[in-house]
């Protein structure tokens, strides 16, 4: 995945600022752990994608 | 017949239609084992016992003078509490919508009772599907029937537990990333989570519009079809309905499975991370009573489990917090503390990451596809082993642990079902999923009622 770096707790803050949620230090703790273990997650997501892999739709009943 | 809750729905449908029992007495005993029982289990939230009454006395009049409605009219059901009841609170097991009554029912409640289903209540569930049940919410948890001191899974915890404590013929739940499977698998019952877009969302609370799907929990597969039968079909109110030809999924569960061709995605479950030694040995068991059955059952590689993982968890995150936005900004304080931080969440990634999800899943279902040329199904397991007992505090982000088994067919959309395939040591049922190509439910109840009807398993049931 694209996203570089794991940001520290301080840059998360910073981040949690411009959300426009109302968060208490603790949610942003939490939030900052569970983002982090996305990211770690998310690496494995790949980063370039061919023009034409659109996400998809409904199901065609006549695929 | 001594205890009427323990009849099946084809079988009890049988049995009304012959006027050998009548849907009062059915309902009335599942009314009285709900007073009697439930206390231990807390499934229910609302039981609305007066309406149930009624509605299994008109059916019996309609039944006793000729008109049947189909194999549901006069049987016992219940729903998640995340759908919409005309009259009836809908809670979300929140405290937002503990008061929320709304005016008209979502569609597959509608489709219920025009096939003449009772409806005896409304379910206990993960908030909203999908933040755990904690202290700081209105109502209680769930609790397991197999050992109280467990969770039954979620989010459709009360789906599952009532359908297994014999609190209800059939259930109502939904799954975004395994919340019908994971607590049919916990509480030892059948589920289906349908192909995505062949059950209509319109009134169901949601939690992330591409990937939610509704769908049935009951004790056996050919019951799950037979709500199946009533449910499917499209709507145009909800926009991701697919027009898919008309099925008899109740038929299909009688069909030989001589000949289907099953891919066994063990990788998944025996890879980086495995499930318990007994519920391998379960699986191994259940492939072989498959390929007795005439089955062929071949390994076969897909992609990662873990990639199906983060895809599926990146696009929940980020829709859930899309649609609770304005409520965890205006009211974070009422959600429960698990719920509130998993829909915070979602407002921490950018467009980019989740457009590139969304690609993965396109790419993970092609792929999936190609792996499964040949096959008619895939089995894996349907969890890794017994549940998680109840302890505060709940970790707040569950998925930063191991995969998600269920995972795999909400990302491609396909149709997946639970069925249990014996017990542990320790009491809890062990299953195995079964996953068909879209809009094939008709293979998954063919192979899971062949399975059922080959095993034992579905005369076991938890004491309470």
């Amino acid at each position: 995945m694209s996203s570089p770096k794991a940001p520290t707790l301080e840059e998360f803050r910073t981040r949690a600022g411009l959300t426009g949620l109302p968060l208490t230090p603790e949610d942003i703790e939490h939030l900052h752990k569970g983002y982090v273990g996305l990211l770690e997650l998310m690496q494995r997501i790949p980063t370039h994608w061919a023009w034409a892999a659109e996400p998809p739709q409904v199901f065609r009943a006549d695929e | 017949m001594t205890d009427l809750t323990l009849l099946g729905i084809a079988e009890a449908g049988r049995l009304l239609a012959r006027g050998d029992i009548t849907a009062e007495a059915l309902t009335g005993s599942f009314l009285k084992r709900i007073e009697e029982v439930d206390h231990k289990l807390s499934s229910y939230i609302t039981v609305t016992a007066d309406l149930a009454r009624a509605a299994a006395r008109q059916a019996d009049l309609e039944l006793k003078g000729g008109v049947r409605r189909g194999p549901m009219h006069g049987i016992p059901v219940a729903l998640k509490d995340i759908y919409e009841t005309a009259g009836v609170r809908t809670t979300g097991h929140s405290a937002l919508r503990q008061d929320y009554v709304p005016a008209i029912d979502a569609e597959t409640v509608r489709r219920l009772k025009d096939a003449g289903a009772v409806i005896l209540g409304k379910l206990g569930t993960h908030e909203f599907a999908n933040g755990n049940m904690t202290p700081d919410q209105p109502f209680p948890a769930v609790r397991n029937p197999w050992n109280t001191a467990y969770q039954p899974g979620g989010s459709s915890s009360g789906s599952g537990a009532a359908v297994a404590a014999q609190l209800c013929m059939g259930a109502m739940g939904s799954d975004t990333g395994g919340s019908i499977r994971n607590p049919a698998g916990f509480c030892g019952t059948a589920g289906i989570k349908p192909t995505y877009g062949l059950v209509s969302r319109c009134g169901i609370y949601p939690l992330s519009f591409s990937l939610d799907t509704a769908g049935p929990l009951a004790w056996t597969m050919e019951d799950c079809a037979l709500m199946l039968d009533v449910l499917a079909g499209h709507d145009p109110n909800d926009q991701g309905s697919a027009k898919a030809p008309k099925v008899d999924y109740g038929a299909a569960c009688h069909r030989p499975i001589k000949g289907l061709r099953i891919a066994l995605a063990r990788s998944w479950h025996e890879g980086t991370t495995s499930v318990t030694p007994e519920m391998k040995k379960a699986i191994d068991e259940a492939v072989r009573v498959l390929k007795d059955l005439g089955a062929t059952v071949d390994e076969v590689v897909f992609p990662d489990i873990r990639d199906y993982h983060i895809c599926g968890r990146v696009i929940i995150t980020v829709e859930a917090h899309a649609i609770h936005r304005q409520e965890v900004i205006e009211t974070p304080e009422k959600f429960g503390y698990t719920t509130r931080r998993r829909f915070q969440l979602g407002a921490f990634f950018s467009a980019e990451q989740y457009v590139s999800a969304l690609r993965f899943r396109r790419q993970l279902t092609l792929d999936t596809r190609a792996a499964m040329r040949g096959y008619d199904l895939i089995m894996t397991a349907n969890h890794w082993g017994a549940p998680d007992k109840f302890e505060e505090p709940q970790p707040i982000f569950h998925f930063l642990g191991k995969p998600s088994l269920a995972m795999p067919f909400n990302v491609t959309g396909q149709p997946a079902a639970t069925i249990c395939c014996g017990f542990g040591s320790d009491g809890f049922p062990l299953s195995f999923q079964l996953a068909g190509r879209a809009f094939d439910e008709a293979s998954v109840f063919a192979a899971g009622s062949a399975y059922e009807r080959a095993t034992g398993w579905r005369a076991h049931r938890p004491k309470l």
